[in-house]
């Protein structure tokens, strides 16, 4: 009986509840519609880039243009047009040079809207208290840990990067990709498609033949990043594609964690991001890369929304190193994201943490890859579903350990939460041991918040949905202990948020 | 893009196109390049009494029961089967209309069968073995159905031997009635150059329970595909598989749990060995569909690797869209493990033997949910056996 009650319940209570669908009003400038060989050529123009830049994307453009669009995934959308898009989108006010004070008011006030300060000498809340004295170090420099450097994406192009002149101090590069592109051609030629090259999948080609900005990362060797590295990606044109791109790389012994968050207006039409993001870690480097994706999940009917197809590779190149994937996903319309590790160096280890929300028509199809092919190299994988309202969602996972991969070692576990009877929750692993000496170990399980969970909560004074996000919270625990601490606080009332009208 | 592949001499003697590692069920398992050879169907292979008479002593089972259905080289063998008491219909039944490149090959190489029928409860078992005898490569078919009537058990033994080059293909039908009970144990001991494809397609009325244990051994390339559909609330199966493998052998199980009805229970268990450049597969899927709360579906798959080359692939996949269920899966895959192994030698236990005994305790679990005791016995006497020959080498 009480099983019918909530789903009643769930019924009377409005599912679409996005805080992040303002619209900026500003003038772009637009690349012409569709895509082509001179759109290509146009975005290359428009960054400055060198020519070896534009033939690697006119290579990818290519390639891409005989790739099929992957049909696999347990995600439902119309065929989307690729021609009837923009490929680039950059605010006018964007031509002139870069510096915070000559920035647009109207672009500071999106991002102040967002809750993202782009002033240096904010930080972000909850973090440190106004009036809290500062730590010193041996040398006497304020240590600077709770800060974090933001690059700010808006459409097509970086807005800013900021404490850039305090991480050049310890040599960390941090800048747009098209910075990067100019000031540094030689890391980024080096790196570039080395983890997810131009014909990796459909996506990735697209992507690599039109990405317009994104961050750049290189920590020398022996380097500690001395904060949190952070890029806000946030969607406003019309009829515009996003195509970021990333790319960090951890030289030995260095250590960097990095956070990605996104928002978008809310609009009636589709938009599409599809962003590649590659990670190289050499000898004894780790990489922490984690996301809060919370980009417009379309109204309750599924009306609009973002198309979330997202290439994700993080390569640990060198011995013992690490690379570590944390995300939390409660936005878009369809997820198509698998974020993976090329476990290459010996005794390295790869780690994924996932929290995937989906609430009213949202479809998910995530998961990720760890492949082994280092000796002692070791992963965990901690995935978390929550499906409500009328949504799916899929966790798709591959572990698999090559030949050589001796002693491999791999701990699985991806729990299913459903919330209400009009959602699905789907198990796609594959698991792939080649090597007496791996050990792969995978548990799964689906569950619902029991009658009596629920119960307890209330009898306590907590209303149904302070219960439900009490119980989810708990549910996810395990994940959110990872996050950074910028993000913990922050998410735990994300997911309350994304759950609301969901009460189960 | 898929573009249209030329013929193999294969799929021209078949006359249809095989299963590829494109098409996302076979990834692991690529019919289209490993069944290249023809297999012409229907080759007239004249069998020696003895052979055929020594091949039905080597069943496991050969001394368990007198009632016996014998099909040679693809029909019926009425000479040495023994239909005492048995209600059946002899031909092909008709056929479900599965959409399942196993179920069109068999269609293709027009195979034989019969429809069995318990409407009473039978305590002894029936046992249903295929035999094919050395002779030209070519391709073999059946076509089984079992209905077990209302409130009615039946314990059911298919035997697959074999000697030679040769394709086999089963379909067997099976349904389970309201409250009735069927055990049905397969046994799949072909040559070890033989190619052996089947399709289980299996529906549940309410209340009826399914227990199934098969143990594949046999075989140089083997693919089992399993559908079984709960029809009726309250309807319980357990799935238990073994895999004992060397050479070369490879072993693909898929099994789909449809859970169409509230209330109803499934198990999965798989024990998977694996020496040599041995290859095992287990694809499992549970399917929860909309009201079919309170479903309680559990899978679990677990392989042992004896040999550095050995390999074992795993997809156990839950797909569910009701939300009060519990379901549940489990898969490992690891050699030995060291500390019991140890544990055993330090109470003076030879290296040998201990593994044997570990092997045959982890591959063990996989039958005791056999409940007619000889039945067991027998196929944990199989698997000693098979492990006293894995020492010998």
């Amino acid at each position: 009986m009480a099983d019918q009650d909530t789903i009643d319940l769930v019924k009377t209570i409005e599912v679409d509840k996005y805080k992040y669908g303002f619209e900026t009003d500003i003038e772009s400038d637009y690349a012409p519609k569709g895509l082509n060989e001179d759109i290509v050529r146009f975005i290359s123009a428009k960054k400055n880039e060198p020519a070896w830049m534009l033939e690697w994307r006119l290579e990818a453009y290519r390639v891409w243009l005989e790739m099929a669009e992957p049909t696999w995934a347990k995600v439902h959308y119309p065929k989307i047009d690729f021609q009837d898009l923009y490929y680039y989108a950059a605010p006018k006010s964007m031509a002139a040079p870069k510096s915070l004070d000559e920035i647009d008011p109207k672009l500071l006030e999106t991002y102040a809207k967002l809750g993202i300060p782009l002033k240096e000498q904010e930080i972000l809340a909850g973090v440190r208290k106004q009036g809290e004295p500062s730590r010193l170090d041996d040398e006497g420099n304020e240590i600077i840990a709770g800060r974090v450097a933001i690059d700010a994406v808006f459409d097509s192009v970086s807005v800013v990067t900021t404490f850039k002149a305090e991480l050049a101090k310890a040599g960390v590069i941090f800048c747009s990709i098209s910075e990067a592109l100019r000031e540094h051609p030689e890391l980024v030629k080096q790196y570039l498609g080395s983890v997810v090259p131009q014909n990796d999948n459909f996506y990735a080609g697209l992507n690599s033949a039109v990405f317009s900005d994104g961050s750049f990362v290189y920590v020398p060797p022996g380097v500690r990043c001395p904060m949190e590295l952070s890029t806000y990606f946030r969607m406003n044109a019309k009829n515009t594609g996003q195509f970021e791109r990333t790319l960090i790389i951890a030289d030995k012994g260095a250590y960097v964690s990095y956070l990605e968050g996104c928002t978008a207006p809310t609009r009636e039409e589709s938009q599409l991001h599809a962003a590649v993001v590659e990670l190289i870690a050499h000898e004894d480097a780790e990489i922490k890369y984690s996301t809060v994706q919370n980009w417009y999940p379309g109204d309750a009917e599924g009306k609009g929304g973002v198309y979330n197809f997202v290439t994700k590779r993080g390569d640990c190149r060198g011995a013992r190193s690490k690379i570590s994937w944390t995300q939390v996903e409660t936005g878009s319309a369809i997820t198509w994201k698998y974020p993976s590790v090329i476990l290459r160096g010996e005794s390295s280890r790869g780690e994924f943490y996932s929290i995937a929300i989906s609430n009213g028509r949202q479809q998910v199809d995530s998961g990720t890859k760890m492949i082994h092919l280092g000796k002692n190299s070791s992963s965990r994988i901690i995935s978390k579903g929550i499906a409500a309202g009328r949504s799916d969602n899929t966790y798709r996972g591959l572990v698999s350990a090559h030949r050589k991969a001796t002693n491999a070692r791999n701990f699985t576990q991806c729990d299913s939460l459903l919330i209400g009877d009009q959602c699905g929750a789907h198990t796609v692993p594959y698991i792939e041991s080649k090597t007496s000496t791996a050990q792969f170990e995978h548990e799964a399980t689906t569950s619902k918040i029991s009658d009596d969970q629920m119960f307890y909560c209330m009898s306590r004074g907590l209303s149904q949905e302070e219960a439900v996000a009490l119980i989810v919270n708990g549910f996810v625990r395990d994940v959110l202990q990872q996050l950074p601490m910028e993000f913990m606080a922050e998410t735990q009332k994300l997911i309350g948020i994304s759950l609301e009208g969901s009460v189960g | 893009m898929i573009q249209a592949l030329a013929k193999t001499p294969a799929e021209e003697a078949f006359g249809i196109s095989l299963p590829h590692r494109r098409m996302e069920e076979w990834r692991w398992t690529d019919l289209r390049r490993n069944l290249v050879k023809p297999y012409p169907p229907h080759q007239n292979v004249v069998a020696a009494n003895k052979d055929v008479e020594r091949l039905i002593a080597s069943s496991p089972f050969a001394k368990l029961t007198t009632h016996r259905i014998v099909f040679l080289n693809g029909s019926l063998d009425q000479a040495h089967s023994n239909f005492a008491g048995l209600t059946f219909e002899l031909g092909v039944p008709s056929s479900s209309a599965v959409d399942d490149p196993v179920i069109h090959l068999n269609s293709a190489i027009e195979p034989s069968g019969l429809t069995l029928r318990f409407d009473a409860s039978m305590d002894v078992p029936v046992e249903i073995i295929h035999i094919a005898t050395q002779g030209a490569a070519r391709a073999m078919a059946l076509r089984n159905r079992i209905e077990v009537g209302e409130g009615a058990s039946a314990t059911i033994i298919e035997t697959f031997v074999g000697e030679g080059d040769y394709v086999v293909n089963a379909v067997t039908e099976i349904h389970v009635g309201a409250g009735a009970r069927l055990d049905r144990v397969k046994v799949e001991l072909e040559s070890h150059d033989a190619t052996h494809l089947s399709y289980i397609d299996c529906t549940l009325a309410k209340d009826a329970k399914l227990n199934e244990l098969t143990l594949t051994s046999g075989s140089a390339l083997n693919r089992q595909n399993g559908n079984y559909l709960f029809a009726g609330e309250n309807a319980n199966a357990l799935i238990a598989g073994a895999y004992l493998l060397n050479g070369k052998q490879h072993a693909d199980t898929r099994l789909v749990m449809d859970h169409k009805v509230p209330h109803c229970t499934s198990r999965e268990m798989f024990k998977c060995v694996m020496d040599d450049n041995a290859r095992g597969i287990f694809q499992g899927k549970v399917i929860v569909r909309k009201h079919a709360q309170k479903t309680d579906g559990k899978q679990s798959s677990h392989a042992l690797l004896l040999s550095e080359n050995a390999e074992f692939n795993a997809k156990p996949e839950l797909e569910i869209y009701a939300d009060d269920v519990v379901c549940g899966h489990g898969a490992t895959a690891g050699d030995i493990n060291h500390d019991h192994l140890f544990y055993l030698q330090s109470r003076g236990i030879p290296e040998a033997e201990a593994k044997s005994l570990l092997i045959g305790a982890f591959v063990g679990e996989a039958f005791d949910g056999i409940v007619n005791d000889v039945m067991r016995e027998a196929m944990v006497a199989f698997a000693e056996n098979w492990l006293t020959q894995r020492k010998a080498k």
